[in-house]
């Protein structure tokens, strides 16, 4: 929501970044990736530039990007706020065109709200939200999740033929980013889990060693009365793990050194 | 995970079902492997991924505490995923 709040007149006079070509696209792109710290970032970073592209001064384009997450649909980046109630919105009806965009894999376009048939009790709504077309691109991910790419208009007929190509040219671009994004993501999630189970790893050693040696049992036995401290108090194993070093040498802070 | 109930008594009647709802829980989960294997790990677990998934998909019997603890994994990480 950045570029394209500037004022109108100025707008006119030096439009931001003149047609974009392809490559140009995809280095900028590029550089979303490179400068995106987590995937909701991204998107959002998509959904701007989407917005901005496709915007004019008497027709401005709002962007959403919604998102298949644990089955459930989900609004989770958004050019600006109102894209982003729309999308909510759709998927507090469970079903509208982009939702349809996003299960059959395919682009929806509605021109005019008013004379459109489908998702009645939805596009009622939005027009009440003053949005007059739809375009909805889904992403492709090759499987690794499903998104797809919102844009509204105020105007009817707000998105011309040209425009249905473009975007559709740029989700196509975009999915194999968002791909990059999801994978980097999952990697450097990995690794602080890694981190992490290295930490608890230790404390719950260290705790069923103490325990093996308070109670002159096995390693098996230990875990056992680890373990049913933990369900019958609801606590984490880990915590459990903690306070019983705690009550034993007042160590507060058992640090594993990890390095990559 | 286990009720508290009796002691001992229905060790290996209890073991077996344990050892069974666990696999079908993780699978009423959208856990991925991976994430589980890593917290189970990071808990004091044994066995590795392949045998972890091994044993999800009763493919192979492991002991019964790291069934315990797998059980315990599952029901942490997914604690963790309510808001």
């Amino acid at each position: 929501m950045t570029a394209h709040d500037s004022s109108a007149g100025s707008f006119d006079a030096a439009p931001p970044e003149v047609p974009q070509s392809a490559s140009n696209i995809e280095l900028r792109l590029q550089e979303m990736v490179l400068d995106s710290r987590d995937v909701v970032g991204f998107l959002t970073d998509l959904a701007v530039v989407s917005s901005s592209r496709l915007s004019s001064p008497d027709n401005r384009i709002h962007t959403g990007v919604t998102v298949i997450r644990r089955k459930r649909a989900e609004a989770v980046a958004s050019s600006d706020a109102a894209a982003h109630a729309l999308d909510e919105l759709q998927n507090g009806f469970g079903d509208g065109p982009c939702l349809t965009a996003l299960r059959a894999g395919k682009t929806v376009l509605v021109s005019d709200l008013a004379t459109e048939r489908r998702w009645a009790p939805y596009l009622k709504v939005a027009r009440e939200h003053g949005v007059s077309s739809i375009l909805a691109v889904p992403l492709d991910l090759a499987g690794e999740a499903e998104a797809v790419l919102n844009l509204y208009s105020g105007r009817s007929n707000g998105f011309s033929e040209d425009d249905v190509s473009t975007v559709e040219a740029f989700a196509s671009q975009a999915a194999s980013s968002v791909r990059l994004v999801l994978r980097i993501t999952q990697l450097s999630e990995a690794r602080s889990d890694l981190a992490s189970a290295m930490q608890s790893r230790t404390i719950i050693d260290m705790a069923v060693g103490a325990i093996m040696a308070e109670n002159r049992c096995s390693r098996d036995t230990a875990f056992q009365i680890l373990t049913r401290a933990s369900n019958t108090r609801n606590i984490k194993l880990r915590d459990v793990a903690a306070s019983v070093i705690r009550s034993i040498s007042g160590e507060q802070q058992i640090v594993t050194y990890f390095d990559e | 995970m286990y009720t508290d109930g009796g002691e001992g008594s229905e060790q290996p009647n209890r073991a077996a079902e344990e050892r069974r709802g666990t696999a079908e829980r993780f699978r009423n989960t959208d856990l991925p492997l991976a994430k589980l294997w890593t917290y189970y790990y990071g808990l004091g677990g044994g066995i590795d991924e392949m045998s972890l998934d091994a044993y999800l998909h009763e493919a192979l019997d492991i002991p019964a505490s790291q069934v315990a603890l797998i059980a315990t994994a599952i029901t942490e990480l997914t604690e963790d995923d309510l808001p």
